[in-house]
């Protein structure tokens, strides 16, 4: 269904006509073997904590997500109306997968859950994030996270 | 989301990422990601399926072994559907019934009498799903405060909320958002509510309620605003595209 191909007008020309940033290269940073990796999820959903600052615009900005958020405390203020919502009201895990990272560090799988997760909303314009991204990375850093899952909606 | 990979493993924080538009990824050419055949708003495939969801985290972390990039590489399973809706209905059989309109009333009075009356009508409904599964996603409103942001626009009053910095375009999208999001939860908790796809569920809200009604009413009053966030939340942020 996100094939484009399988869309209806006009939503499909709307977002095969997005634009999209240029960058000359890819940047390319490694870590440790994936069972001794710390994760970190980054949303672009537009989700945050229930009572912190809704979305307001196209900002680029960023909101913080501790991982011990419950999934009642979880809403989600993205400004655009043409994706689907109902399969987060159902499961919060199918946007924001905090259970199942948990699963995957208590078997082993990764080494650890970062202690502080993170949301865009990702219909800003990604230059307005850059700085925000910066400086997201050094409180990444801080929890010494060396593998961010970022996550679209 | 592919540019928020670039920006993090330019300092120093490596990324993996899920794709849901092969054709933006491929453009943006983030260092790892995962094209996923899923629609917009399920990145993780299937809500209450751990099982799937792991495997489509694994997929993407397992990019984390490249030893060079960028890395896109697609998921190669569609996800599974647990839909009581066959491909021929279109629109959901909601075990949900209305009252009537009453004759005497104006056109616009009919409309907002119509959707309090649903929000009276569904609010047991939510109560009861939501002390079932302890959970809401409705954000900022509560349904009646919701509702009444709605009608209070169309009636010409102020709906800003200061005090929170709320803009009168923001709040109607959050209401607006939060009724959706009401009416989802209140529906599938009635007695016998099978869960319908996204699709049944659109079609419904926006063909079959008051409350879709009124939100397309305020998207033509939006078009004649002269606030330009009014404006552009009438024409963007409130019907979804197509309705």
């Amino acid at each position: 269904m996100a094939r484009l191909s399988d869309m209806n007008e006009p939503q499909r020309s709307h977002i095969a006509n997005l634009p999209c940033p240029h960058f000359d290269k890819t940047p390319w940073t490694t870590g440790p073997e994936l069972s001794r990796r710390r994760v970190a999820i980054i949303s672009t959903a537009g989700l945050h904590r229930r009572g912190d600052r809704p979305f307001g615009g196209m900002d680029g900005d960023y909101r913080v997500i501790p991982g011990d958020t419950s999934a009642n405390d979880l809403v989600m203020t993205h400004i655009s109306t043409n994706f689907d919502r109902t399969g987060f009201q159902q499961d919060a895990n199918l946007i924001f997968p905090i259970d199942r990272l948990r699963e995957l560090a208590d078997e082993g799988v990764i080494g650890s859950v970062a202690d502080f997760h993170y949301s865009f909303m990702g219909a800003a314009d990604p230059s307005n994030m850059a700085s925000h991204a910066e400086n997201l990375a050094l409180l990444l850093s801080g929890d010494n996270v060396d593998a961010a899952f970022l996550v679209p909606v | 989301m592919g540019a928020l990979a670039h920006y993090l493993e330019a300092k120093g924080i490596p990324t993996t990422q899920i794709s849901l538009i092969y054709e933006h990824t491929e453009a943006i050419r983030p260092p790892r990601a995962l094209w996923v055949p899923f629609e917009l708003g399920r990145p993780l495939g299937v809500p209450d399926d751990a099982a799937f969801q792991r495997k489509v985290i694994l997929a993407a972390l397992s990019l984390f072994a490249a030893e060079k990039g960028p890395v896109l590489e697609a998921f190669p399973e569609e996800a599974p559907v647990f839909s009581e809706n066959t491909a021929e209905e279109d629109t959901w059989a909601c075990p949900v019934g209305f009252s009537p309109p009453r004759e005497e009333e104006t056109d616009l009075e009919a409309r907002i009498q119509a959707l309090m009356r649903e929000v009276a009508e569904l609010r047991p409904w939510y109560d009861m799903g939501l002390e079932k599964r302890g959970r809401t996603a409705m954000a900022d409103f509560d349904p009646e405060t919701a509702a009444g942001v709605l009608c209070d626009y169309l009636c010409g009053k102020d709906i800003g909320i200061p005090e929170k910095e709320i803009s009168p375009a923001v709040a109607l999208r959050l209401a607006a958002q939060d009724l959706k999001s009401f009416y989802f939860e209140a529906a599938i908790s009635r007695p016998g509510a099978k869960t319908p796809d996204s699709k049944a569920f659109t079609n419904w809200y926006w063909t079959q309620t008051a409350a879709g009604q009124i939100l397309k009413d305020i998207r033509e009053k939006c078009a004649n605003e002269e606030d330009r966030d009014l404006q552009m939340a009438g024409k963007m942020f409130l019907v979804p595209m197509g309705q």
